[in-house]
């Protein structure tokens, strides 16, 4: 029997699968055509999984520049009457939120989907925020799984329901549905595939102020339509218990956590819950008689108070008595779980949990003071550390120049090089949204005398840096932006971009070059170096800090991670460094101190390289004042 | 399977723990058994703490197990075992892999490593019983020092409390690799067994 896959023609058998290929598997299973994206955790493994399987379902699958360039691929599809969908993190919608508030205006015409991954706790993320509002504004509908196996159901029907409405749907993953795992009953594959065609439609897709007074009572009539059907989808259930004094709204995933939290308080017989799938539009008639038949509501959602505010809206407006909590007993900050919902319904009911969670909160607290920190780090071998490296000495040294206690400054981005906020880098002093490194250099050149060295990655260049780069020229600010060129999306598993050669379903491309691009937006000075030739890479940005006017330097040096991985599979041999006990002072310390190489430990009163750990890059070895380091010659 | 079992996968970035889960949850599935879990990825390959959760049964909805109520903790990393202490329950087990992965921070004089009596005596406070085996040790053993996390998969199944088989554990590790791996794999597997086997008797 050939083993079952995420792209298995097998209905109805069952699959431990990943929340996001469930999702992906949804988009399978509805034909969908095309699916863009931009990686960002945790929505990335939805159009990679779509990327392994693409050319066996005759679709179109990119990695984007950026989100709104992902969603518009989507909608330009769309509107060429094919299935399309478009992922994103929580923050890329922010990205791609211009074109979606238009996109409402002009609905669907092949099936479109969003699919958003928010982040409660922001595990990933510089934000947690709640994409239901971004819906709420664009008047787009929202479909919230509480389970994988949902997420899979949901994703594959929406495609439908954008159909039959006419609108743009959104489905609102969280963290723990698309990085969640469970078992998934396959469904059957669509094998429809449409020829795109573009029927042109003034009216409907070319936005002048006409337009938008034309389409928005259109897009209003659509959303009424969506408001009325609320009531009889599927993933709205009501669960009435006689008698019942309590009753719960359970949104998305708090669905499950209620389930779990209501089974461990012994308490599924009194309370009646209604299951939300659709938290915009909301099951209305469903919520009322919910209303109607109890004395207390608890709404039970991840992040804001979103279904919450609608439910106190409608009990306002009715003049209704009963009492409707939220957020007054579930947080609003972080994850739900089953121990935080059991603790409101205790409080609300009087039961008692059979755990105590205040010996539990003392216990964590006192393990965590014995326990070593473990942040995640730069990889051994990493470029970033060695462009690092060479930014602070030749930042520190221009620095001095400009008198006592000036320091320079390093508006930094989003990608793996986030990491050197930490020591011993201390290289980022913003971290704000993509390409806001650069934004903000820009405000800076014109008050503050320091130099300013912004940063950020190959990727993030492609997604959001040229503007401000370009801003930069323009209004003549004496910044230095620096390239960190690993060519990879690392921090989010290695994701082709413009700048690798190569797409998301595995063909070459033109690669397009950070230095190319610098140049042609007119900046007069452009370096490439190598950042593991130390001294030259500290030269030449020295050079660039002291340039008058914008500068650009691209550190160019592997992604350490993909390069092991690949000499591996050459069966290249890796020649570790070591060091040489008699010549190192144990006093010294600069390699610790300096590089924060998770290959380099403190062992006794010496230091020692973990030769399983060390991949070769010589970094150490040319930082040490000793000359301690050395390679070993075999292996 | 009425009820709900509950398993917490803990260690450092590279160790394997997510392939555990994968091995786990398709060994479920193949059961016939119903299965929930969840982890936090994305820092997983740059050396930061990884957590991986599988539960098992009909009672099961949420991705996350409740705290104080974690069967069994399997710790591929000695400091790993207490990170996530509150989530144990008073009548589980710990299985902790006796090799420390000690992390720059301590290189960076931030904080010490704890030392793994301090470790042990921490969580026999807390479960009912800890077993501390050198799954390092075993590993190359059975043939490959990447084979460490398979080791303590087997020790898992040793505290036989498991509501997979262990045949369909091990057909599973078959299927999952290519037949050299499988079968350091499968023998690394039996070294973890029976140490938990001896270290319980």
């Amino acid at each position: 029997m050939r083993e079952l896959t995420i792209g298995s023609d097998a209905p109805g058998q069952r699959l431990f699968a990943l929340g996001n290929e469930a999702i992906a598997r949804g988009a399978i299973e509805a034909g969908v055509q095309v699916a863009a994206a931009y990686p960002g955790t945790p929505s990335s493994e939805i159009l990679g999984t779509l990327a392994g399987v693409a050319r066996d379902f005759g679709m179109y699958v990119e990695w984007s520049t950026n989100e709104k360039v992902a969603f518009e691929v989507a909608l330009g599809a769309s509107m060429c009457g094919v299935r399309a969908m478009a992922s994103m993190k929580h923050v890329g919608v922010n990205v791609a939120h211009d074109p979606l508030m238009t996109a409402s205006h002009i609905g669907a015409v092949g099936g479109l989907l969003l699919v958003v991954a928010d982040d409660p706790w922001a595990w990933s993320s510089q934000n947690e925020q709640d994409s239901r509002y971004i819906a709420l504004q664009a008047y787009i509908p929202v479909l919230e799984p509480s389970s994988v196996q949902e997420a899979k159901d949901m994703t594959a029907d929406a495609f439908r329901l954008s159909e039959e409405f006419g609108q743009l749907f959104m489905l609102r993953s969280v963290t723990r549905i698309g990085h969640g795992r469970g078992d998934i009953v396959l469904g059957e594959i669509s094998r429809e595939r449409r020829q795109g065609s573009f029927r042109k439609d003034l009216d409907r897709f070319a936005y002048v102020p006409r337009g938008a007074r034309m389409n928005k009572p259109l897009m209003l009539e659509r959303f009424e339509r969506i408001r009325k059907a609320a009531d009889t989808l599927a993933y709205n259930r009501l669960q009435m218990v006689d008698g019942a004094k309590l009753g719960i709204i359970a949104c998305g995933l708090s669905y499950s956590y209620t389930l779990e939290a209501l089974n461990w308080l012994g308490l599924e017989d009194r309370v009646s819950i209604l299951k939300v799938g659709t938290p915009h539009p909301l099951p209305e008639k469903l919520i009322i008689r919910l209303l109607n038949s109890v004395e207390e509501i608890l709404v039970v959602e991840e992040l804001d108070p979103f279904v919450e505010l609608h439910v106190k809206a409608m009990v306002g407006g009715r003049n209704m008595t009963v009492k409707v909590h939220g957020k007054d007993v579930v947080p609003r900050i972080g994850e739900l779980s089953t121990g935080k919902v059991g603790q409101a319904v205790a409080g609300l009911t009087g039961c008692s949990l059979p755990v105590d969670f205040t010996g539990l909160d003392r216990l964590e607290q006192d393990v965590a003071e014995m326990l070593p920190l473990r942040p995640p780090a730069l990889c051994p071998g990493c470029s970033h550390r060695a462009s690092f490296r060479a930014i602070t000495a030749a930042a520190q040294r221009v620095a001095r120049e400009y008198g006592e206690g000036v320091e320079p400054i390093y508006p930094g981005d989003i990608g793996c090089y986030t990491l050197a906020l930490n020591p011993p880098q201390y290289a980022v002093d913003t971290c704000i949204c993509m390409g806001g490194g650069f934004g903000l250099a820009n405000g800076m050149a014109h008050v503050v005398e320091a130099p300013i060295i912004a940063h950020l990655g190959d990727s993030t260049f492609f997604h959001s840096g040229i503007p401000p780069l370009i801003n930069a020229v323009y209004n003549k600010a004496n910044v230095t932006m620096i390239v960190l060129d690993n060519s990879a999306t690392a921090m989010t598993g290695f994701q082709p971009h413009p700048g690798t050669g190569q797409t998301a379903m595995g063909e070459e491309a033109t690669v397009v070059k950070a230095e190319d691009i610098a140049r042609a937006c007119g900046v007069q000075f452009v370096e490439v170096v190598d950042p593991f030739d130390l001294k030259t890479a500290t030269k030449t940005i020295e050079m660039a800090i002291r340039f008058q006017g914008p500068a650009v330097v691209v550190c160019r040096g592997p992604c350490a991670t993909i390069e092991l991985r690949e000499k591996r599979q050459a069966g290249e041999k890796i020649l570790p460094f070591y060091i040489d006990r008699d010549k190192c002072s144990p006093k010294c310390d600069a390699c610790i101190r300096l590089l924060g190489c998770p290959a380099i430990i403190r062992q006794g009163d010496g230091t020692v390289i973990d030769a399983s750990l060390c991949t070769g890059c010589s970094l150490c070895a040319q930082i040490c004042p000793h000359k301690a380091i050395l390679q070993e010659q075999t292996r | 399977m009425t009820g709900e079992f509950n398993i917490l996968l803990a260690g450092v970035g590279g160790q394997g723990v997510i392939l555990m889960s994968e091995l786990l949850g398709r060994a479920a599935i193949a059961d016939g058994l119903r299965v929930r879990g969840s982890e936090v990825l994305g820092m997983a390959v740059r050396g930061g703490s990884v957590t991986s959760i599988i539960r098992i049964g009909d009672d099961v909805h949420g991705p996350l197990i409740p705290r104080g109520k974690c069967h069994v903790l399997v710790a591929l990393e000695p400091s790993e075992a207490l990170r996530d202490i509150g989530y144990l329950s008073k009548s589980g087990l710990a299985i902790v892999n006796t090799t420390p992965v000690v992390p720059f921070t301590v290189s960076l004089g931030q904080r010490d490593y704890p030392d793994l009596a301090r470790i042990v005596e921490t969580l026999d406070s807390v479960v009912s019983k800890v077993i501390t085996l050198d799954a390092a040790r075993m590993a190359r053993e059975a043939g490959s020092l990447l084979a460490a996390n398979i080791v303590m998969l087997g020790a898992l199944f040793g505290v036989e409390l498991l509501p997979i088989k262990m045949a369909t554990m091990k057909q599973t590790i078959e299927a999952r690799f290519p037949p050299k791996v499988a079968t350091v794999n499968v023998r690394a597997f039996d070294l973890g067994y029976q140490a938990c086997r001896q270290s319980l008797q």
